[in-house]
C-alpha cells in the first residue's frame, strides 16, 4: 500500500520553495523505485548548475544563493545514496557490475562537484573583512554572471522563455529565476517571466547589456 | 608571463568548468580523445594551483594581499581544482576498457543543456569566418566549447578562431538551437 505514486519530482524546471537544507540533511533514506537515469540525470544537472550558484553568490555577495547551494549539495548526497541502492538492485551479472561501476564513479564525481561548489559558497560566512575580494576575482572572466530584475514595463511579463528567445538572440542563459521566496532552477522554454522576477544569467557582457534593456523596458523585444 | 594571483583564480575556475563540459561530452560521444584532453588539462590545474600558492604567499609577504584575502583565493582555487579532479574521474569511466552503460548516454542525452557535435561541410556559410564574425553565442545561442582543426584540438575558441570546412565543433546550448547549428553546419540553412 506505501507503493502508492512513488512518482519523483524533479526540482528543475518548475516554481519551487526550498526546503531548508538543515531539515533535509540527516532525514531517512528509504528505498524508493527510481530508475538509474532519472536520478543520474538530475545528479548531472545539479552538478553543472550548482557550481554557477556558488560563483554567483560569492559574485553577489548574496547569503540567499549560498544556502541554495547548500540545500542542492544535501540534496546530491541523498540522491548518490539512493543510486547506489538502486545499481545494487540492478546488477545481475558481472558484466552488469562492470558497467554500473562506471555510473557510479561519475555519480561520485557529481557529488564532489557538488561538495566543492558548497566550499565556494561557505566562503561567505567567513569573517567579513576577506568578503570584498570575491567579487573582484571574476569580473575578467569572458562569460560572467548577472542579475537581472524583470520590470513591470518590460514586454517580457507574462511571456514564455521559449517565445522570447533569450538563449538564441542574446546568448544568455537563465541559470535560475528567484520568484518572491521561491524558486526555479534551469527554467525551460514554457517558464513565463513575470514582474518582478530576478533571473541570474550567465553571458558576455555583449548579450547582457542586450538583455538588460529589454528586461527593464528600455527596448520593445530582442532583435 | 607573472600572472596576478586572481588572474590564476580565474584560470583555475574557467579551465574546471571546461573540463566537466569535455568530460559529459566524452561520455557522452563516447570519445577518448576528448576524455584524454581532461586529463591534460587536469594537469594544468595542478600547475596553475601551485603557481598560485606560490604567488599568494609572495603577495602576503610583499603586502600585496592580506593573509585573510591570500587564504580565499586559496580556498577558492582549491575547490577549482576539486571540480577538476571530478571532472577527471568522469573522464577515466570513458578511458576505461568496459563498454559505457547505455544510461549513460542518455542520462546525459536527457539533460537540460544538450551537447552537440557538427562538422562544417564546404557549403556552410560558417566556412572561413571568425567566431567573432559569426557571433554564434549570441546570434544561437550555442557556446562552442571545443573544436577540432584537422587532428589538432582546440578548447574555449575565442573570436579570432577561424572555421575551416571539415571542422568539428563541440557546442553547448538549448535544444532547438543544436538543430539550427546543425543546419548551418551542413550548409542546410545559409541564414544564422
Amino acid at each position: 500500500m506505501k507503493e502508492k505514486n512513488h512518482k519523483r519530482r524533479t526540482i528543475f524546471g518548475r516554481l519551487q520553495k526550498t526546503p531548508k537544507w538543515q531539515a533535509e540533511e540527516f532525514s531517512e533514506i528509504e528505498y524508493k523505485p527510481t530508475t538509474v537515469k532519472e536520478l543520474l540525470t538530475e545528479m548531472k544537472d545539479i552538478s553543472e548548475l550548482i557550481i554557477d550558484l556558488a560563483y554567483s553568490a560569492i559574485v553577489f555577495d548574496s547569503d540567499e544563493i549560498a544556502e541554495e547551494v547548500k540545500y542542492l549539495d544535501v540534496r546530491m548526497d541523498k540522491l548518490n545514496y539512493d543510486i547506489r541502492m538502486m545499481a545494487m538492485m540492478a546488477a545481475r551479472t558481472k558484466e552488469d557490475a562492470e558497467q554500473l561501476a562506471g555510473i557510479l564513479q561519475i555519480a561520485e564525481a557529481a557529488e564532489s562537484i557538488s561538495n566543492a561548489a558548497g566550499d565556494i559558497a561557505n566562503l561567505l560566512s567567513l569573517e567579513e573583512k576577506t568578503r570584498p575580494i570575491l567579487p573582484k576575482i571574476l569580473k575578467n572572466a569572458d562569460e560572467k554572471l548577472f542579475r537581472l530584475e524583470v520590470s513591470e514595463n518590460s514586454s517580457a511579463c507574462n511571456r514564455q522563455i521559449g517565445q522570447i528567445r533569450i538563449e538564441s538572440e542574446t546568448g544568455m542563459r537563465i541559470i535560475a529565476i528567484r520568484r518572491s521566496n521561491c524558486w526555479i532552477y534551469n527554467p525551460q522554454s514554457d517558464i513565463s517571466l513575470k514582474a518582478k522576477d530576478w533571473l541570474i544569467v550567465r553571458g558576455t557582457d555583449e548579450g547582457f547589456i542586450d538583455l538588460r534593456d529589454f528586461l527593464s523596458g528600455k527596448t520593445g523585444g530582442l532583435e | 608571463m607573472d600572472k596576478t594571483a586572481e588572474e590564476l583564480v580565474l584560470e583555475i575556475k574557467e579551465k574546471s568548468e571546461l573540463m566537466v563540459d569535455l568530460a559529459y561530452s566524452s561520455v557522452l560521444y563516447d570519445n577518448k580523445t576528448l576524455a584524454k584532453e581532461v586529463y591534460e588539462l587536469e594537469n594544468a590545474v595542478d600547475n596553475l594551483y601551485y603557481n598560485l600558492q606560490k604567488r599568494a604567499l609572495e603577495d602576503v609577504k610583499n603586502q600585496k594581499h592580506s593573509i585573510e584575502d591570500a587564504l580565499t583565493l586559496l580556498r577558492i582555487a582549491r575547490a577549482g581544482e576539486q571540480i577538476a579532479d571530478a571532472a577527471q574521474e568522469i573522464a577515466d569511466v570513458e578511458l576505461r576498457d568496459v563498454e559505457l552503460h547505455p544510461i549513460l548516454k542518455e542520462s546525459i542525452q536527457d539533460s537540460d543543456v544538450i551537447f552537440t557535435r557538427v562538422v562544417i561541410e564546404p557549403i556552410s556559410i560558417l566556412c572561413n569566418k571568425t567566431l567573432g564574425e559569426l557571433k554564434l553565442a549570441s546570434e544561437t545561442g550555442m557556446i562552442i566549447i571545443a573544436m577540432r582543426h584537422e587532428n589538432r584540438w582546440l578548447y574555449s575558441p575565442h573570436k579570432k578562431t577561424k572555421i575551416d570546412p571539415y571542422d568539428v565543433l563541440f557546442a553547448k546550448g538549448p535544444e532547438d538551437s543544436a538543430q539550427h547549428l546543425q543546419d548551418l553546419a551542413q550548409g542546410k540553412t545559409q541564414e544564422i
